[in-house]
């Protein structure tokens, strides 16, 4: 074993040096960016791994952690009838903060797998009239509003004083019929359960579409011409070919849920992994926890490698460039049955346009005065923007604006050169490593951010204490190097797909006629790849502005919005006036103005995505994280 | 000292070997082929004359100069693709003058470089069209010009005219084998279709497997193919097994079932196991005036088709299972099915050999 070490080693040298001689820059447009990963992403992962050594392990599993006692659904559900109302209080359960994490997580990706499979299919399939309506507002929820969103959807079904928005509307309903308001509440797990999977179901959603798309017409007019339809056709024939996308959809949307801190803080429930670790930074300097902190993040990258390596063969790079190459015909030509129909109106497009509820309210509330009761108090016409207006007054939320322009501009510059050299190399070196590389461009979509936000501060405050990469001393710095490590995926693939596509012969062609491969790369490859290159480049740059695990933790080491020197991009504001209300604003309607920040951030988004998809030449799933 | 020589080339990728130790000599103004089937390394081979692979072993000299290690853009090798491989966002004359700009003429010698090309090659007035304006057979004579302007040492060409329908490919393979006489260039051409091979190549290598089997001039490889593999590659034939029974002058005598067949005798021994190649061509069901050389082949026909320019019959030999394809001049009257004829088949189209076994279950397959 030791000796077949270096033998090994030497042969991949061997493999090396001669293109050195003959393509030196193949050579290091595979292995800088290789060299970047490693020194960006893998390092620090792996000092999670070293911290979390430290932990004797068995301390996680009290009850704390892992609670499987019968009580532990004691409060599922209650209910109680009162002279005029019956009170149904939905809590979920509480199997300790790691089995919080892994049951909900299992629970809000089962179910949005149905529901966005389902939706996918219906509206990739079938023609019915409503279908644009229900394609537009399935993308509504991939607009992300950090924050707020869940705390309109904990106005629209959360624990209130009076009754949520849901309740009251369902108790016009039952008033005049058995004379009693229904007041149903989502609190606890069952409310971050509900807010996860209304907003990350759109990612199965989304990513089933693309795989429907790249299904050519024949196999399907085939089947149909063999006697297959509805069902069977769908079982036997759409969904094993559907399969990677609805498999790559869900493994994302468990890491999401995993590591989603928002819901968690809006409902106050806080024994899930996700907080436990965010916490970890509203307090550093109590290294007490540090072990813990390591393990749970420790377990929290398992947890989220775990169904990728089950379904990794559906997820490497190759598979989307597979999707998009060629163009097979895709189908889009059945009806709709009775039965099929009743389906689509009576129960997807209500789902899906509960769904766009909260995005739709974060709207609503960015034009209110207050939300307190069942329903926003909207400001009068002729003050309507004033929450917009009055957005400059708050102190630290311009500072964060111009922070998150700053870090998009800086982190893209690395994303732009990173992503392309990866990208590039990825489809066209072969050589030792090109495989690896592969990997570990994709990876940093399986790592949830708030591991890498730890991951970070750990590495860097350990080994580059005192220097630029400090993040105690210069935490911007560092945030934007955790922006261009999570974010770069996106423009990576972009770019493998669109090189994939050009034949290489092109590049050869050139090569032979006597240009350098640094020419190749200007000429010929740039002017006919430049769009997807483009596409890629904006998508990380919306995910980067709207991105949020390491921005509220990173992005808050220089303290809270009203320190002068505070860090924290957008969504770091939003959270902070969301959460913090009285500190940070004065107690002047913060909700309304997190919103009226949160719609802007909306806006860039939706422009952005929609350049970014009109640029991109067909068939790449749009994921957000 | 050959113009290109190949010395004991040996290319891997992963666990596949692609070329197994491959000599080669390529001489200078010739037009060389390598031929072979689908997989064989031939595109391999090509790709590590021009530089676009390294071989693990070997090395490969220009004029005694060792460029195993040169990079593509600096061994003078251009090559056209199968594809042909036009940039979709440059003109006609963009694409040509690429190669001129790369090697820093002035701007008037490009000009007079890209007339001359297009004047050649039949394209004049294309010049401002994309290579999405084109026609298959104009695209193609733009590959090759853009080839052509930078004035190569060696010109490589990987199956360039397969893209092209059967009439148009006819076409541009006379003007490509005028082309090359016109401007005595080396050319090396990659292809898998033995008729343009022979037509068009000075010399050519028969490929398989990762090694050349036989190289020649093309009647020398048809006419006396030293290895089963040509025997069977080269034109229409079909394949017999049976054991050799004597052995006369250059001759064996080899027992099919309940017939003899004499064949060219390519190193048996009396007793051997022998495989016979038998070419269809020229057979004829009269009795010819120089018998000798001939050999009588009698069987029951079991196939008989008129294809316009010759009748294709099968014979079932007798005590064998074996059919023998044979192609007779469509003067004659069809024998029908099931009818016991005599044919007679020039001498020089048999031949026989040791036994392959691959080669044998692949030739049965494809007879």
């Amino acid at each position: 074993m030791a000796a077949s070490i270096p033998l090994s080693l030497r042969r991949i040298t061997s493999r090396i040096a001669p293109r050195a001689r003959t393509d030196l820059e193949i050579v290091l447009l595979l292995y800088i960016p290789i060299l970047a990963m490693l020194f960006g992403f893998v390092a620090p992962l792996f000092i999670v791994v070293v911290e979390a050594s430290k932990m004797d392990f068995r301390e996680l599993t009290s009850s704390y952690y892992i609670d499987l006692s019968s009580e532990a659904f004691n409060n599922f559900i209650t209910v109680r009838e009162l002279p005029n109302m019956i009170r149904i209080s939905v809590n979920g359960f509480d199997l300790g903060v790691i089995g919080n994490s892994v049951v909900n997580a299992l629970l809000v990706t089962f179910i949005a797998a149905l529901i966005g499979s389902t939706t996918a299919i219906l509206i990739g399939l079938y023609r019915f009239p409503g279908r644009r309506l229900l394609a537009i507002l399935a993308y509504i929820p991939l607009l992300i509003a950090p924050f707020v969103n869940a705390y309109v959807m904990q106005r629209y079904f959360g624990k209130s004083f009076t009754l949520n928005t849901f309740s009251y509307v369902l108790s016009e309903v039952t008033r005049p019929l058995i004379g009693k308001d229904i007041m149903i509440e989502f609190s606890g797990q069952a409310g971050v359960a509900l807010a996860q999977i209304l907003m990350f179901y759109p990612i199965v959603y989304i990513n089933t579409l693309a795989a429907l798309g790249a299904i050519d017409a024949t196999l399907v007019e085939q089947a149909i011409n063999l006697g297959a339809r509805g069902w069977r056709l769908i079982r036997s024939i759409i969904l094993p070919l559907a399969m990677p996308g609805v498999l790559a959809g869900s493994t994302l949307v468990f890491i999401l849920s995993l590591e989603d801190v928002g819901a968690p803080i809006i409902f106050r429930f806080h024994k899930v992994m996700a907080y436990q670790i965010y916490q970890y930074f509203q307090s550093v300097g109590s290294e007490a926890s540090r072990p813990a902190v390591a393990a749970l993040s420790f377990l929290m990258l398992v947890f989220a490698a775990l169904p990728l390596i089950v379904v990794r063969r559906y997820l490497s790079l190759r598979y989307y460039a597979r999707l998009a190459r060629g163009a097979p015909r895709p189908f889009r030509g059945l009806r709709l049955g009775r039965r099929g129909l009743a389906a689509v109106y009576l129960v997807v497009l209500p789902v899906i346009a509960t769904a766009a509820a909260p995005q739709i309210g974060v709207v609503v509330l960015a034009f209110s005065k207050k939300w307190i009761g069942p329903l926003p108090e909207l400001l009068p016409l002729d003050s309507m923007f004033m929450n917009f207006a009055t957005l400059t007054e708050i102190e630290g939320v311009m500072r964060s604006i111009y922070n998150s322009l700053s870090y998009v501009a800086q982190a893209l510059v690395f994303i732009a050169l990173l992503g392309f050299m990866a990208g590039y190399a990825t489809a066209r070196a072969r050589l030792p490593g090109a495989s690896v590389l592969d990997i570990l461009s994709s990876l940093p979509l399986a790592v949830p951010g708030l591991v890498v936000a730890f991951s970070y501060y750990v590495f860097f405050t350990t080994y580059f204490q005192g220097s630029m990469l400090d993040p105690v001393l210069f935490p911007a710095h560092v945030l934007v190097l955790a922006y261009v490590m999570r974010k770069i995926p996106f423009t990576v693939r972009s770019v493998f797909t669109a090189v994939i596509q050009t034949p290489e012969e092109l590049e050869e062609a050139a090569r032979s006629l006597g240009a350098r491969r640094a020419r190749v790369i200007r000429r010929i490859v740039l002017p006919l790849v430049w769009r997807g290159i483009l596409a890629g480049l904006l998508l990380s740059a919306i995910y980067v502005l709207s991105e949020v695990s390491v921005s509220i933790t990173l992005g808050g080491l220089k303290g809270s919005m009203v320190s002068p020197d505070h860090v924290g991009p957008i969504t770091f504001a939003i959270l902070q006036l969301t959460t913090q209300a009285t500190v940070v604003a004065g107690g002047t309607q913060p909700h309304a103005k997190a919103a009226a920040l949160a719609v802007i951030l909306m806006t860039i988004e939706a422009v952005v995505i929609t350049i970014a998809s009109r640029l991109a030449r067909r068939g790449q799933a749009l994921v957000t994280i | 000292m050959p113009f290109i020589e190949v010395k004991g080339v040996v290319k891997r990728f992963g666990k596949t070997t692609a070329l197994r130790g491959v000599d080669l000599s390529i001489e200078k103004g010739e037009l060389f082929s390598i031929l072979g089937p689908s997989g064989c390394g031939k595109t391999t081979l090509l790709r590590i004359i021009a530089g676009f692979e390294i071989p693990d072993e070997g090395r490969v000299h220009f004029e005694g100069e060792d460029v195993t290690d040169m990079p593509p853009d600096k061994r003078g090798t251009v090559m056209v693709f199968q594809n042909w491989a036009l940039w979709p966002h440059m003109t006609v004359y963009e694409n040509i003058a690429f190669g001129l700009k790369l090697r820093k003429l002035p701007r008037e010698e490009i000009d007079r470089r890209v007339k001359w090309v297009l004047e050649l090659l039949g394209l004049e007035g294309f010049e401002n069209r994309f290579p999405g304006q084109l026609s298959g057979g104009q695209q193609q004579r733009v590959a090759l010009a853009r080839a052509l302007a930078v004035q190569p040492r060696v010109l490589l060409l990987d199956e360039p005219l397969s893209n092209l329908d059967a009439k148009l490919r006819l076409k541009l393979r006379g003007e490509l084998k005028k082309l090359q006489r016109q401007l005595g260039i080396t050319m090396v051409y990659v292809t898998h279709d033995q008729e343009e091979a022979m037509s068009l190549s000075d010399r050519m290598a028969i490929m398989r497997d990762g090694r050349i089997e036989q190289v020649g001039r093309p009647e020398e490889l048809y006419t006396n193919p030293q290895t089963l593999f040509t025997a069977v590659f080269l034109g229409r034939t079909s394949l017999v097994l049976g054991r050799v029974d004597d052995l006369h002058d250059n001759k064996a005598i080899v027992r099919v079932g309940k017939a003899r067949l004499r064949a060219v005798n390519h190193g048996l021994g009396r007793g051997d196991e022998a495989a016979v190649v038998i070419k269809a061509e020229g057979a004829r069901l009269t009795a010819p005036h120089d018998l000798g050389s001939y050999e009588t082949v009698r069987g029951r026909v079991s196939v008989s088709m008129y294809l316009g320019p010759f009748i294709e019959v099968r014979l079932v030999l007798p005590g064998a299972n074996y059919e023998v394809l044979l192609d007779l001049p469509s003067d004659v009257t069809p024998p029908s099915v099931g009818s016991d004829v005599e044919v007679y088949v020039p001498l020089r189209n048999l031949h026989a050999y040791p036994v392959e076994e691959e080669i044998v279950r692949e030739a049965m397959e494809h007879t």
